[in-house]
C-alpha cells in the first residue's frame, strides 16, 4: 500500500480538497464552490477522492485542514493537523517553487502577501476587515457587467485604451466603473482598468512600500485570471510564476504538513474514514446567555452527539465537549 | 461615600494608587465589571461614533457604574506626566467628555488634574481640589497620597519584574504572590519570547483584543510589555531623537519598541493598536523601520467594535509559526 495524505482547505469562496503522495505528487484535487455550505462542500469533495483514489492501491495516512472553515473540517474529517492559511501556502509554494521570494495570493474574500527567503516565511500581511479587490468583488462586478468570471481574462487582455479606475474602495470603484461605461468605453477596457486597479490596491494595502524581490508566485482562485496575472506584470515590471494547482495550493500545503506531522510523530491518523461521510453532521448555534458577553456559540453535533463547540470566550462550552470522549 | 472606578484606559496603570487613595479616607471603591459585550453597547450607544474604542469601553464601563450605588466616579483629568509632555486630548477632556456628553453622568462625577514630573502622581496638591466635595481635610489627603504611593510602588514592582499588570494587581491584592507566581509558572518552557507593545488598555482588556495573552500563553509564547520595563529603559532609545512623538505614553511604547528590537532574545514584536488612533499611526510606521533595519519580524494588530476572532487567530498563529520555523530550522 501507498500512503496517501488528504489536504482540506476550507475558505468562504471555495472548499478544495487535495490528496499527495509521499513525495507530495499531487494524486487528485478538486476546487468545489463553498456557496456557504461548508460541511456539504467537504463531504463532496471527500467524496470524489473516495471514488477517484484507487482503494487497493493507497491508504490515507494523515489530514489537514486549513482555511477559514479549517476547525469544522477538522472535527468532520479527523485531522492531524489544522493549520492557519499562510502557512499552509508558503509551505505548498516552496515545495513548488523552492527559490520564490515573493507571493502573491488572492482568495474569495482575503489576500495575503507573503515573503520568503531561503524558503522560511520572513514576513506576511493580510488584507484588513475590507475584502475590496478580492474574489467575490470580481465575481460581483462580471455579474454586474453580465460576462462570466472565466472570460474576464481574455476580456481584459482585448483592451486597446487605459481606463483609469478607483482602487481604494469597492464602492467608489463600482461608481467610477458606472460612469466610465456611460462614457462609453468598451467593456474589455473597463475590466483592464478593473485588473490594474485591484492589484494597485493589493500593493498599496498589502505591499506598504516593501521591496518585492523575485521570483514571484501568483496563486488563489484570482490567479485564474489572466487579466490579472498581466496587471500584476505590469505593475511589479516582472514575470510572474502561476503553479499548476494555484488554486488549491492551500490544501496541498495542509497536506505536506500533515505528512510531516505523521512522519514525525510515528503517530497513527486520526482519520474518521470514508464510511465518516454518512455520519451526519449537524453545526447549530447560539446565544449563551451565561453572562453580558452573549457569545454566539457553535455546536457541531455528530449523529446526535455534540463533538465541539467554540466561539464562547470564557472557554465553558470548549471545557464541557473536551470532557465528553468521542 | 462610595466611589466607582472604571475598570478602562488607565485602571491598568493607577488604580492600585486610587484604590488605597480612597480607602484610606474611608471611602468604599467599586470597580465596574470586566468588559463584556454589554459595556461596549453601553459606551458605542452613548459615544460620538469617530471616537477610538477603549474610550467609548471607558464610557461603557462608567455607565455601568451607575447600576453600583455609587456617590461619584472617580475620572481624574490626565494632564501630564513628564514634563513637557502631554496625554492624549481624549483624556485631558475626559471628565468633561462624561459630565456634558453622556445621560445620566452629570452631577456623578468627581475629577481632579493630575500634573506630575514622572509616573508617580502621589503629590497630594493633585488631589486637595476634590477635599470639599469629599468632606475630607488637606492633611487627611497628604496622608491618604502616601499611603497609595506605597500600594502603587509594590505594584509597580510586581509589573517591572515581568507580571503583567493585571498580575501584579492581585498580587498586592491578595497578598498572595506566591499563587499567581505559580500559575505563571505552570505552562511548560517557553519557546519564544516576543515584545508585546500597546497601550496598558489595548493589552490587558482580554474582551477587546480578544485575549490575546492567553492565546500567546497557549502557544507556548512569553512576551514583554512596556510596562514591564524601567523608566530608563524606556527613555534610552528616544532621547536622542530630534523629535519624539505628542504623547507620553505613546513615547514610553515607542521607547519600547526600539528597545526590543534590539534585544537579542526577543524573536518577534507585535505592535497592538486600536483602530483609529492617530499617535499610533506614526509609531507603527516607525516600527516598520526599525524592523527593515534589524530583520526582526514586526506585525501590527488592529483591534476594534467587530468580534470576529477568526482574523487574530490566523494572524497570530501565522506569526507564531513563522517565528518558530526561523528560530528552529534555520
Amino acid at each position: 500500500m501507498v500512503k496517501a495524505y488528504i489536504g482540506i482547505d476550507v475558505g468562504s469562496v471555495s472548499t478544495n480538497v487535495v490528496a499527495i503522495d509521499e513525495n507530495a505528487n499531487v494524486l487528485f484535487n478538486i476546487y468545489i464552490r463553498t456557496n456557504g455550505q461548508s460541511i456539504d462542500s467537504v463531504k463532496k469533495g471527500i467524496e470524489s477522492l473516495k471514488q477517484q483514489l484507487d482503494h487497493r492501491k493507497y491508504t490515507i495516512s494523515g489530514v489537514g485542514t486549513t482555511g477559514s472553515g479549517r476547525q469544522i473540517a477538522g472535527v468532520m474529517v479527523g485531522a492531524d493537523v489544522v493549520k492557519n492559511e499562510i502557512t499552509a501556502h508558503a509551505v505548498a509554494t516552496t515545495y513548488f517553487v523552492p527559490e520564490v521570494r515573493t507571493i502573491f495570493e488572492i482568495g474569495g474574500q482575503d489576500s495575503k502577501i507573503i515573503f520568503i527567503k531561503d524558503g522560511m516565511v520572513v514576513d506576511f500581511a493580510m488584507n484588513t476587515v475590507c475584502a475590496a479587490g478580492t474574489g467575490s468583488f470580481l465575481d460581483h462586478q462580471s455579474e454586474r457587467l453580465g460576462i462570466s468570471i472565466e472570460q474576464f481574462g481574455d476580456y481584459a487582455l482585448a483592451s486597446k485604451n487605459d481606463v483609469r479606475i478607483a482602487g481604494r474602495c469597492t464602492v467608489f470603484a463600482e461608481s467610477d466603473m458606472i460612469a466610465k461605461q456611460q462614457y462609453g468605453f468598451s467593456k474589455p477596457d473597463i475590466i483592464n482598468g478593473l485588473c490594474q486597479a485591484l492589484v494597485r490596491n493589493y500593493i498599496n494595502n498589502l505591499a506598504r512600500g516593501k521591496k518585492l524581490e523575485p521570483p514571484f508566485v501568483f496563486q488563489g482562485g484570482v490567479a485564474a485570471n489572466s487579466g490579472i496575472k498581466a496587471a500584476f506584470e505590469k505593475e511589479i515590471g516582472h514575470e510572474v510564476i502561476i503553479p499548476s494547482y494555484f488554486n488549491v495550493m492551500g490544501a496541498i500545503g495542509t497536506a505536506i504538513l500533515a505528512k510531516e506531522e505523521i512522519q514525525k510523530t510515528g503517530k497513527k491518523t486520526n482519520f474518521r474514514g470514508f464510511h465518516a461521510l454518512q455520519t451526519d453532521f449537524v453545526p447549530s448555534s447560539f446565544i449563551c446567555q451565561g453572562c453580558s458577553n452573549n457569545c454566539e456559540v457553535i455546536k457541531v453535533k455528530m449523529n446526535g452527539q455534540t463533538v465541539a463547540m467554540w466561539g464562547d470566550r470564557c472557554g465553558m462550552w470548549q471545557e464541557k465537549v473536551s470532557q465528553v470522549v468521542i | 461615600m462610595k466611589i466607582g472606578i472604571p475598570r478602562a484606559l488607565l485602571y491598568y496603570y493607577y488604580f492600585p494608587f486610587w484604590k488605597a487613595f480612597f480607602e484610606a479616607l474611608d471611602m468604599e471603591v467599586v470597580v465596574s465589571e470586566e468588559t463584556n459585550k454589554g459595556i461596549l453597547n453601553k459606551g458605542i450607544k452613548e459615544s460620538v461614533s469617530e471616537i477610538c474604542v477603549p474610550i467609548k469601553l471607558y464610557i461603557g464601563h462608567a455607565i455601568q457604574l451607575l447600576n453600583k450605588e455609587i456617590d461619584y466616579i472617580f475620572v481624574p483629568r490626565m494632564v501630564s506626566i513628564q514634563s513637557g509632555e502631554y496625554f492624549c486630548p481624549k483624556f485631558m477632556g475626559l471628565p468633561d467628555m462624561l459630565r456634558h456628553g453622556v445621560k445620566g453622568l452629570e452631577g456623578k462625577i468627581i475629577t481632579c488634574q493630575i500634573k506630575s514630573d514622572s509616573d508617580d502622581i502621589s503629590a497630594p496638591e493633585n488631589y486637595y481640589p476634590m477635599a470639599e466635595v469629599l468632606g475630607v481635610t488637606k492633611e487627611q489627603i497628604q496622608v491618604a497620597a502616601s499611603v497609595a504611593r506605597e500600594q502603587w510602588i509594590g505594584f509597580r514592582m510586581f509589573n517591572k519584574s515581568g507580571f503583567t499588570a493585571v498580575e501584579a494587581m492581585k498580587m498586592i491584592q491578595t497578598n498572595d504572590s506566591l499563587e499567581v507566581l505559580l500559575n505563571n509558572q505552570q505552562s511548560s518552557k517557553p519557546v519564544l519570547r516576543i515584545g508585546l507593545i500597546g497601550y496598558v488598555y489595548n493589552i490587558y482588556d482580554p474582551f477587546l483584543n480578544m485575549n490575546i495573552i492567553e492565546k500567546l500563553r497557549e502557544l507556548n509564547v512569553d512576551f514583554i510589555t512596556f510596562d514591564m520595563l524601567e523608566e530608563a529603559q524606556l527613555q534610552e532609545k528616544i532621547k536622542d531623537m530630534e523629535k519624539t512623538l505628542f504623547w507620553t505614553f505613546s513615547n514610553k511604547l515607542l521607547g519600547a519598541g526600539l528597545r526590543l528590537f534590539h534585544e537579542p532574545t526577543i524573536d518577534g514584536i507585535i505592535h497592538l493598536t486600536a483602530f483609529g488612533c492617530g499617535p499610533d499611526s506614526f509609531m507603527g510606521k516607525l516600527f516598520e523601520f526599525e524592523s527593515d533595519q534589524t530583520g526582526v519580524p514586526f506585525m501590527s494588530i488592529r483591534v476594534d467594535e467587530h468580534t470576529g476572532e477568526n482574523h487574530l487567530q490566523t494572524r497570530i498563529e501565522a506569526f507564531v509559526d513563522m517565528l518558530k520555523r526561523k528560530k528552529f530550522i534555520a
